[in-house]
C-alpha cells in the first residue's frame, strides 16, 4: 500500500516537473517573440497593417501594446503568478492570430505574420500555421490541465 | 471561483503592459504617423506642392519610358535604374532652400518613397516629401 | 470535448486551404543576387490540384522595375506551371520586396499575390553621397565615411575627383571604415566633381557628389 501511493507520489512529481518546463518553454517563447516586437514596433505595426482587417491608427496602438502583454504573460507562465490570467490572454491571443492568418491566405494576401520579428519573416505560411497550430495545441493542453483541477492549488 | 480568479488576474496583467506600452509609444512619437503608414511630415498634396512654386523640384521616379511620354513640367527623372547617371543633374538643380517633391505613378507606387528614403538617407538632404497620389492625382488636379 | 472542438478547427482550416484549385509551393521567395547580377529572378511554381481548368485573368506587377510571365494561358486540371518574375535590379540596395498579383477565374483563389524579396549585397555603405557649400561658405574640408560591408572586406581605397576645383584625401580608420575628406579650393563660383570611389581589386565604381551651390551658405 505504501509502496503503491510512494510511486503515484513519485510520478505526480515527475509530471508536475514536466509541465513546469512546458510552462517555461510556452512561456520563453512569448517572451522571446514580445522583445523582439517591442524593438522594432513601427515594423510591427506594418505587419499588423498588412492583414488588413484593423485601421493603420488602431494597428499602431495594438504594435504598442501587444508585445508588452505577451512579455508579461510569458512572465505569469514561468513565475506561476497571475497563471491562470496569462495562460488565458495567450490562448485568446494565438486563436484570434490563428483566424486572422487563415483569412489573410483564404483572401490571397501573402504576408509575413511578424509574430516573431524579423526572424520569422521568411518562412511560408504552412510553417507558421503548424507552428502557430502547435502552440495552441500547447496552450489548450495547459488550460485543459488547469481546469481539470490538477495541481490548481500551485496556481496563484 | 476560478473564473473570478482568471478575470481578475488577467485585468491585472492587461493593466499592467499598458504603462510600459504608453511610454514607449510616447518615446517612439515622433517616429510613426498614427494617421498613415507613411509620416505625415513626408507627404505633400499636390495643391500644397504648387503653392510653393519655385521653390519646389519635382523628380518624376518613374521608368525612363514612363518621364518621356509625359511629367510634371519641368520635373527632372530620377530613378533607382540610372540613380547614379541621373543623380548629378538633379544635385545640379538642388539647392538647400528648395523643396524637392518626389512622384511616381499612383499613391500605390513605392518607387517615390523609395527615392525620397534615398536622398534623404544617402545625400542627406532635407525637405525631400513625396506627392500624395503621384502622377495620377497631378493629372486629375491639372 | 476539447479534443473535439481542436480537430474540427484543425479540419476547417485545412479544407480551407485545400479548396484552392491553383496550389503554389511558394508564394514568397528570396533571392540573394550577387553584386554584379542586373536581375534576380524568382520562379513561382503551381499546381491545378482542381477538376476544372484554370484560367489567368490577369498577372500584374507591383512596379515597372519587374516583369512577370505566365508559361500558358490557362491551366488543365492536374498540369502544373510556374510564373516567372524577373526583377531589374538596376542600382537598387538594400531588401527590396516586389509583388505579382495574379487574377484568376478560379472562384476559390481569385487574387494570389506573390512576393519576391531580393536580397542585394551592399559593397560599401557611403554616408553621405553629397557634399556641398553654400557660396562664399568657408572652404573647409567635409567628410565622407565609407564602411565596407563585413563580407567584402576592403583594404585600401581609390578616389579621384572628376575637378581640379576639389580635392579628396583619403583615410583608413580601420575596421573596414575610410575617411574622405573633400575641401573645395574657394567657393566663390558655382562649380561641381563627381568622385569616384573604387576599392581595391573590385571591378565595380561608387560615387559621391561634391558641389558649390548658387545659394548663400546655410546658416
Amino acid at each position: 500500500m505504501n509502496d503503491t501511493s510512494n510511486i503515484k507520489h513519485q510520478t505526480s512529481n515527475i509530471l508536475h516537473f514536466l509541465w513546469r518546463i512546458v510552462d517555461v518553454i510556452v512561456g520563453g517563447i512569448f517572451i522571446y517573440a514580445g522583445t523582439i516586437k517591442v524593438l522594432d514596433p513601427v515594423q510591427f505595426a506594418n505587419d499588423i497593417d498588412n492583414y488588413k482587417i484593423l485601421p493603420w491608427t488602431i494597428g499602431v496602438g495594438l504594435a504598442f501594446y501587444l508585445p508588452w502583454l505577451e512579455m508579461f504573460c510569458g512572465l505569469a507562465l514561468i513565475l506561476r503568478r497571475l497563471y491562470l490570467g496569462g495562460l488565458s490572454i495567450l490562448t485568446a491571443l494565438v486563436a484570434v492570430f490563428l483566424v486572422a492568418t487563415i483569412a489573410a491566405k483564404v483572401r490571397g494576401l501573402d504576408i509575413t505574420c511578424g509574430c516573431f520579428g524579423h526572424a520569422s519573416q521568411n518562412w511560408n505560411f504552412p510553417t507558421h500555421l503548424a507552428l502557430d497550430l502547435a502552440i495552441f495545441g500547447v496552450l489548450l493542453a495547459l488550460s485543459f490541465r488547469v481546469v481539470s483541477g490538477n495541481r490548481l492549488q500551485d496556481a496563484v | 471561483m476560478v473564473k473570478s480568479s482568471l478575470v481578475r488576474q488577467a485585468f491585472v496583467l492587461a493593466a499592467l503592459a499598458f504603462v510600459p506600452g504608453v511610454v514607449q509609444a510616447i518615446y517612439f512619437g515622433n517616429k510613426v504617423s498614427w494617421r498613415s503608414p507613411v509620416p505625415a511630415s513626408e507627404m505633400v498634396t499636390v495643391t500644397q506642392a504648387r503653392a510653393w512654386g519655385e521653390n519646389a523640384i519635382w523628380v518624376d521616379a518613374r521608368p525612363d519610358n514612363e518621364f518621356a511620354r509625359d511629367h510634371v513640367p519641368g520635373a527632372l527623372p530620377l530613378n533607382e535604374d540610372r540613380w547614379s547617371e541621373l543623380l548629378p543633374q538633379f544635385l545640379a538643380a538642388w539647392s538647400p532652400e528648395k523643396k524637392v517633391v518626389v512622384y511616381c505613378s499612383s499613391e500605390g507606387c513605392n518607387a517615390s518613397r523609395e527615392v525620397a528614403h534615398r536622398l534623404r538617407k544617402e545625400a542627406q538632404l532635407a525637405n525631400v516629401f513625396v506627392l500624395e497620389g503621384g502622377w495620377e492625382e497631378w493629372l486629375k488636379e491639372k | 470535448m476539447k479534443t473535439h472542438i481542436f480537430a474540427f478547427t484543425l479540419s476547417i482550416a485545412l479544407c480551407v486551404t485545400a479548396r484552392a484549385g491553383l496550389k503554389w509551393d511558394q508564394t514568397s521567395l528570396e533571392l540573394h543576387p550577387t553584386a554584379t547580377d542586373k536581375q534576380a529572378i524568382g520562379h513561382f511554381k503551381y499546381q491545378n490540384t482542381g477538376d476544372k481548368p484554370v484560367k489567368f485573368k490577369s498577372v500584374r506587377t507591383s512596379c515597372g522595375c519587374t516583369a512577370a510571365q505566365t508559361q500558358k494561358e490557362e491551366v488543365p486540371a492536374g498540369e502544373k506551371g510556374e510564373i516567372t518574375a524577373t526583377f531589374n535590379i538596376g542600382e537598387r540596395t538594400g531588401t527590396q520586396v516586389k509583388t505579382v498579383t495574379v487574377e484568376t477565374d478560379d472562384p476559390a483563389n481569385v487574387t494570389t499575390v506573390l512576393t519576391l524579396k531580393a536580397v542585394i549585397p551592399q559593397q560599401l555603405e557611403i554616408t553621405p553621397t553629397f557634399v556641398f557649400w553654400g557660396k562664399g561658405e568657408e572652404p573647409k574640408p567635409k567628410t565622407i565615411v565609407v564602411r565596407a560591408a563585413k563580407d567584402f572586406p576592403v583594404k585600401h581605397l581609390k578616389v579621384t575627383s572628376s575637378s581640379p576645383d576639389f580635392q579628396a584625401k583619403v583615410e583608413e580608420t580601420g575596421n573596414g571604415q575610410f575617411k574622405i575628406d573633400v575641401q573645395p579650393q574657394e567657393t566663390n563660383k558655382q562649380t561641381a566633381s563627381t568622385l569616384t570611389i573604387q576599392p581595391e581589386d573590385s571591378q565595380k565604381i561608387f560615387y559621391a557628389t561634391a558641389r558649390i551651390t548658387n545659394a548663400p551658405a546655410p546658416q
